[in-house]
């Protein structure tokens, strides 16, 4: 099979992954009768007579006084549209896009320091491991990476903030930057930095590298912790890919060339064992969505994910239905591409 | 072969199979270890149930807060644990806590393997579109990440324990669903099976006779090597605020409730959570050692 001929495939394939995914959402929302619907989609704050107008221009709109299937491809349509809804909770209230707008870079800056993070921690530790295997430095890293895989995410969050931040003092654990460094900018108004809302690169934009090494103080911790709590499988997992690539044939061979063992470990085998690596990258990306929503809380990091649970808490129908459709089209999308790099890379998938 | 032997000899055979089994359990220290600690968990969790008078426990359901002293103490000979807010005794409140969260996890763990490996084995055994329809349900349950999910059901159920587990079930069962389907699409292929299938034997008998029984033994690793894992996941929840019952005693809740003193009263959120950490390990260590004995590559 040609390689467009796959890729076209995968995306066809996405279609009726999309479709139960937006029923899925659609169905949950409809659990307690059509009302949610509306609850979602009534500015909160509106009242009187122009509650009643809205109410009827709604129900018009979404054909909600017909079947439930004709609802869900009206419902569908306005999703399509970019019309999600509303939310109302302590962090934000307002339209759920405008939302989106604002905590999604954090949650993408967060998670994607996280990746960077736990491929320069784990990539080297899971080789080490298996390179120098049963040696005592194996032994710990096994031991480690164990505890480390049966934490609870919020445990190492703690962990991190007493030793780091209680105990220590070197590092802020609360926020994204100190509220009194940035009270006389411009550019940073109510709590919301402009025009990225990601404070950590808005400052560098703005050239306030005081603001900028404040904000990075800040983001050392979470992201650190969302890295510790998935690094720990790739290890692991690294650890027996490895392994079993160094038992193979053509190590032997390289060996008993005379090869110089770095060159065997670094050249011939290091590139065969990341292999595996790449579907495991769609794994982590569900891994860190998930765990962000953890992180995020314990640090009060304004992302999706503590906007998810802002939602949660609050009883927020726009907010929890809008973040499981978010979360599961970035995790489709992710599962995606890394099937494409995957056919790529590895000719056999595409057969 | 064992067929044609007589009896005396299938059960001799069987017999030194069980032999081998357990010294290959036994062989590994950590397995035993963490079937040591499970067993701990296990009979606190029936303690709690039974009498929990005799460990000193009156209300083996609450929590019993202390206002009059409400911010959380030091570890002392009092309280082992330390206190949490406000005024809980740590100590006897993780006692109780196991109970809960054991009951949970393997109500989880249970509902989730049954229908999902229910489901996994006659979606692989009849095939076809069926087949096809169950593993694009498990796509999408695997399109969203399970905590996400978790909240979105959670939300439209309600806040309370029970749902809280019945959320997780839900989003378990896709996983067994698939693991299942797996081995019995490999079972399938056996010989003794196409044999039962050329003596005529029923479709639904072939499936629960002969393709469940022998697909089981990977579950039972999968479930024993989950169960951390759930335990895990739940107190997460419980930690985020599933929980809306101020006096329930529960490892998630009991962290978040020490986590506004975590700079004056660290040992409030560790305790917790480190029960919870080595209930996984030890669930981890044992599922190890147990596929150490049904995985017959492993065994020589």
């Amino acid at each position: 099979m040609n390689i467009w001929a796959y890729i076209i495939r995968r995306l066809l394939l996405l279609i009726p992954t999309l479709l139960g995914l937006t029923l899925l959402v659609f169905i949950l929302s409809h659990f307690s009768g059509n009302n949610i619907l509306l609850a979602t989609y009534l500015n909160p704050r509106l009242t009187g007579t122009a509650r009643q107008l809205l109410v009827q221009k709604l129900t018009a709109e979404f054909h909600l006084n017909q079947p439930i299937y004709v609802q869900y491809f009206y419902w569908l349509l306005q999703v399509l549209e970019g019309n999600w809804g509303f939310t109302n909770t302590p962090v934000f209230s307002g339209q759920v896009t405008a939302a989106i707008e604002l905590f999604l870079p954090n949650t993408v800056v967060l998670t994607v320091a996280a990746a960077i993070l736990i491929w320069i921690i784990g990539v080297p530790l899971g080789i080490y491991s298996a390179v120098s295997r049963d040696s005592a430095a194996d032994h710990i890293l096994r031991v480690g990476s164990f505890t480390l895989y049966a934490m609870p995410i919020y445990l190492i969050g703690i962990a991190l903030i007493i030793v780091l931040g209680v105990y220590f003092k070197v590092l802020p654990f609360s926020g994204v930057v100190s509220p009194t460094l940035v009270s006389s900018f411009s550019w940073y108004i109510n709590g919301i930095s402009y025009p990225t809302h990601v404070i950590l690169i808005d400052a560098l934009i703005h050239g306030a590298w005081g603001v900028a090494f404040d904000a990075f103080l800040h983001f050392i911790l979470p992201a650190l912790t969302l890295a510790l709590a998935i690094v720990a499988s790739i290890i692991r997992i690294l650890r027996s890919s490895m392994l079993e690539v160094l038992d193979q044939d053509y190590i032997r061979l390289a060996r008993s060339k005379g090869l110089p063992e770095r060159t065997v470990n670094n050249i011939h085998a290091q590139k065969n064992a990341l292999l595996p690596m790449i579907t495991l990258f769609g794994l982590t990306v569900a891994g860190l969505l998930g765990g962000a929503v953890v992180v995020e809380t314990i640090f009060s990091y304004p992302g999706i994910g503590y906007w998810t649970t802002q939602a949660f808490l609050n009883s927020d129908v726009g907010g929890i239905m809008a973040s499981t459709l978010l979360f599961g089209l970035i995790l489709v999308a992710a599962n995606l591409v890394v099937d494409v790099i995957y056919a790529f890379i590895d000719p056999r998938i595409r057969y | 072969m064992s067929k044609k032997t007589s009896g005396g000899t299938v059960n001799t055979r069987r017999w030194d199979n069980i032999k081998l089994s357990f010294s290959v359990f036994f062989a590994n220290t950590a397995a035993v270890v963490g079937l040591i600690i499970v067993l701990v968990y296990l009979a606190d969790a029936f303690i709690m149930q039974i009498d929990p008078g005799l460990l000193g426990i009156t209300y083996a359901n609450t929590l019993v807060p202390n206002f009059l002293n409400p911010v959380p103490t030091a570890p002392s000979w009092q309280h082992p644990f330390g206190t949490t807010y406000p005024g809980v005794d740590l100590y006897t409140s993780t006692l109780k806590a196991i109970r809960i969260d054991l009951f949970y996890s393997f109500l989880v763990v249970g509902v989730g393997a049954v229908v999902g490996s229910v489901i996994g084995v006659i979606s692989a055994a009849i095939g076809g579109m069926m087949d096809e329809i169950v593993m694009r349900i498990t796509d999408i349950f695997f399109s969203i990440p399970y905590l996400i999910l978790a909240l979105a059901i959670g939300f439209i159920l309600g806040r309370t324990l029970m749902n809280m587990s019945l959320t997780l079930a839900l989003v378990w069962w896709p996983i067994y669903a698939r693991y299942t389907r797996s081995t019995t699409l490999s079972t399938k292929e056996f010989t003794f099976v196409e044999a039962a299938r050329a003596s005529g034997v029923s479709r639904i008998k072939i499936i629960f006779r002969h393709i469940l029984p022998n697909s089981l033994p990977p579950v039972f690793i999968q479930i024993s090597l989950d169960l951390g894992a759930i335990m895990v996941i739940f107190s997460t929840l419980a930690f985020i605020g599933f929980i809306t019952n101020a006096s329930v005693p529960e490892l998630g809740y009991l962290t978040s409730l020490g986590l506004n003193y975590v700079q004056i009263a660290p040992w409030a959120v560790i305790f917790p959570g480190v029960v919870i950490t080595i209930f996984a390990l030890a669930v981890n260590l044992l599922g190890d050692g147990l596929r150490d004995v049904i995985d017959p590559r492993r065994r020589s």
